[in-house]
């Protein structure tokens, strides 16, 4: 199948402390992989597509070097005002008239956790989509996606051209191979400057840290002791049981 | 002044606690800002929920019933929305944050020109303009957001507000909907089946969630034990999903479901800011672990440092009596 993957660069936030390192999207590199897994036995590319900064160049080279093919780099310093709307905006601009069969993508990005502009693309562009896929195999003529929802797992075939938000319960992300890490560095990246953005309909006015929980009670004695006082607590301070 | 509107979802024969509590936000918005509140119910039998969304502060419940609402499927709740966004122009439109809505925001969003902000702890709209705190940067930071776009879409963590009744009585107003499911069919060949978990954690009571430090099957047979004797429905952190020891459906975090039962049981969960993020709304919550530094101590109500393999016999014993 003729994949295109929407990728992101985004700050490493699995990292304890925060160092300013940018990875790729965690749920990005699942949807690659998944790419990757469909055409293991085929012959049809996998293309990229990333909007951010020169410096992004690196993660784009990170998810050629899994295994894709092309990509092409929409160049934009300040990616910091751009909204989900933004996003899908340019994505769609770019993507306008080009013949995958389908468009893949994280079900969020790790910074902003917005999970808007898959359904957002898939719109713009007038194609099917399914969101937060945990599951994806070819079929004739499109995808067959499971996705998890509310209560348990709906499967649906989608039609290609489609757009599918890929969860990284889906499958784990390839290492590159030292192989694929040299061909990356050899690929010609495809580089246009974005077009014009309009003005953001959201805007994010301050971030700071979420206020914890009042502290609670830490006991520790024997299991027996522990049980009893617990079940005392729950009865008559908490009224939970 | 322009109207709000909350989409209410149906589960298991009734409206989702998380939409009510959506609806009960929207209700004190609306009073404080003089704005009518109204529903929209899409469901196979939508009228008969419409008398429990008036007595939560719906003045109007658009109800539009048709099968296809019952399979969870975009395409057609798209297009009831639309219908009935187009028909009452509202300012505000709130939904709670279920896999069901994530799947249509994007796509609502850019089909009735709506700003969105999506998964917030909380919101208010103040001289037009709309304000929210929602976690980002997988939790570990909150962002306050805000919209003055003329209309706005918000969908709200469950557990954020807490629901409550009225002594109000909406008006019902059914709004015909035909769907051609050849136009569904153009898309989308068949919905092959929906299985799984029937307890759908994030309107559960009680809340049994399992860590890495459940191990193995007696473990686990530990926990579903506690879990039978609360009526508990079953979560599970990322790390043992991983393992295959609990289904993916069970998952509780950022990346997972966000819960906030009225007890909580962490068994031999860590406590990493991911899998607190989906849980820090619980009423009370109990905590089991080993390691009397895991962060999940920070969070509890009650913490309880210990193994939970010689723990968990004795409180399902002193439980089961407890609640004989």
């Amino acid at each position: 199948m003729k994949f295109c993957v929407c990728i992101k660069q985004v700050p490493d936030v699995q990292a304890s402390v925060q160092t300013g390192r940018m990875v790729l999207n965690a749920y990005d590199a699942s949807a690659v992989e998944q790419a990757l897994v469909i055409n293991e036995n085929g012959t049809d590319e996998i293309d990229l597509i990333l909007i951010g900064p020169a410096s992004a160049t690196e993660t784009i080279r990170k998810a050629l070097a899994m295994g894709a093919s092309n990509a092409t780099h929409i160049v934009m310093e300040n990616v910091a005002d751009l909204d989900s709307s933004a996003i899908a905006h340019l994505l769609a601009e770019s993507l306008k008239g080009s013949n995958y069969d389908a468009i893949l993508t994280g079900k969020q990005s790790q910074d902003s956790d917005s999970g808007l502009a898959g359904g957002m693309l898939a719109e713009l562009l007038g194609i099917p989509y399914a969101t937060n896929a945990v599951g994806m195999e070819a079929t004739a003529d499109g995808l067959l996606v499971t996705r998890q929802g509310d209560t348990g797992q709906e499967m649906l075939v989608l039609k290609a051209p489609c757009l599918v938000t890929c969860s990284n319960d889906m499958n784990n992300p390839r290492i590159p191979s030292l192989k694929g890490i040299m061909g990356a560095k050899r690929t010609t990246i495809n580089t246009v400057q974005a077009g014009p953005v309009g003005t953001p309909k959201t805007k994010v006015e301050k971030t700071f840290p979420p206020a914890g929980r009042a502290p609670g009670l830490k006991m520790e004695g024997e299991p027996e002791e522990l049980v009893a006082q617990l079940i005392t607590k729950l009865q008559q301070e908490a009224g939970a049981i | 002044m322009k109207c709000i509107l909350v989409v209410l979802s149906i589960q298991d024969g009734k409206i989702k606690r998380s939409s009510l509590e959506a609806l009960t936000r929207a209700a004190t918005i609306g009073e404080a800002t003089s704005s009518p509140v109204h529903a929209v119910i899409m469901h196979s039998s939508a009228a008969s929920f419409a008398a429990e969304a008036g007595s939560y502060g719906a003045d109007t419940v658009f109800c539009l019933s048709d099968r296809i609402f019952d399979a969870h499927v975009n395409t057609p709740v798209l297009a009831g929305l639309t219908t009935v966004i187009n028909q009452v122009d509202p300012k505000l439109i709130v939904a709670a944050s279920t896999e069901s809505i994530k799947d249509i925001a994007g796509a609502l969003a850019i089909r009735i020109d709506a700003a969105t902000l999506p998964d917030v702890a909380s919101f208010d709209m103040v001289d037009g303009t709309v304000t929210c705190e929602r976690p980002v940067m997988a939790a570990k930071m909150m962002a306050k957001t805000t919209s003055a776009h003329s209309r706005v879409l918000v969908t709200l963590r469950s557990g954020s507000y807490e629901a409550k009744a009225s002594s109000g009585a909406g008006k019902m107003v059914e709004v015909p909907f035909e769907w051609d499911t050849n136009l569904l069919s153009a898309t989308l060949k068949e919905i092959i089946s929906t299985t799984g978990n029937t307890v759908d954690l994030s309107e559960a009571k009680v809340v049994v969630a399992a860590g890495r430090g459940v191990k193995d099957a007696s473990g686990k047979a530990l926990v579903d034990e506690l879990a039978s004797i609360t009526g508990a429905a079953i979560g599970a952190s990322r790390a043992v999903v991983e393992t295959g020891l609990f289904p993916a459906t069970a998952q509780i975090g950022q990346t997972g479901k966000v819960v906030s039962p009225d007890l909580y049981f962490a068994i031999g969960i860590s406590g990493a800011i991911q899998h607190v993020a989906g849980m820090s709304n619980s009423r009370v919550i109990v905590a089991i672990n080993k390691d009397a530094d895991a962060p999940i101590f920070d969070v509890a109500t009650y913490g309880l440092v210990g193994d939970c393999f010689k723990i968990l016999p004795l409180l399902n014993d002193a439980l089961r009596k407890a609640l004989a």
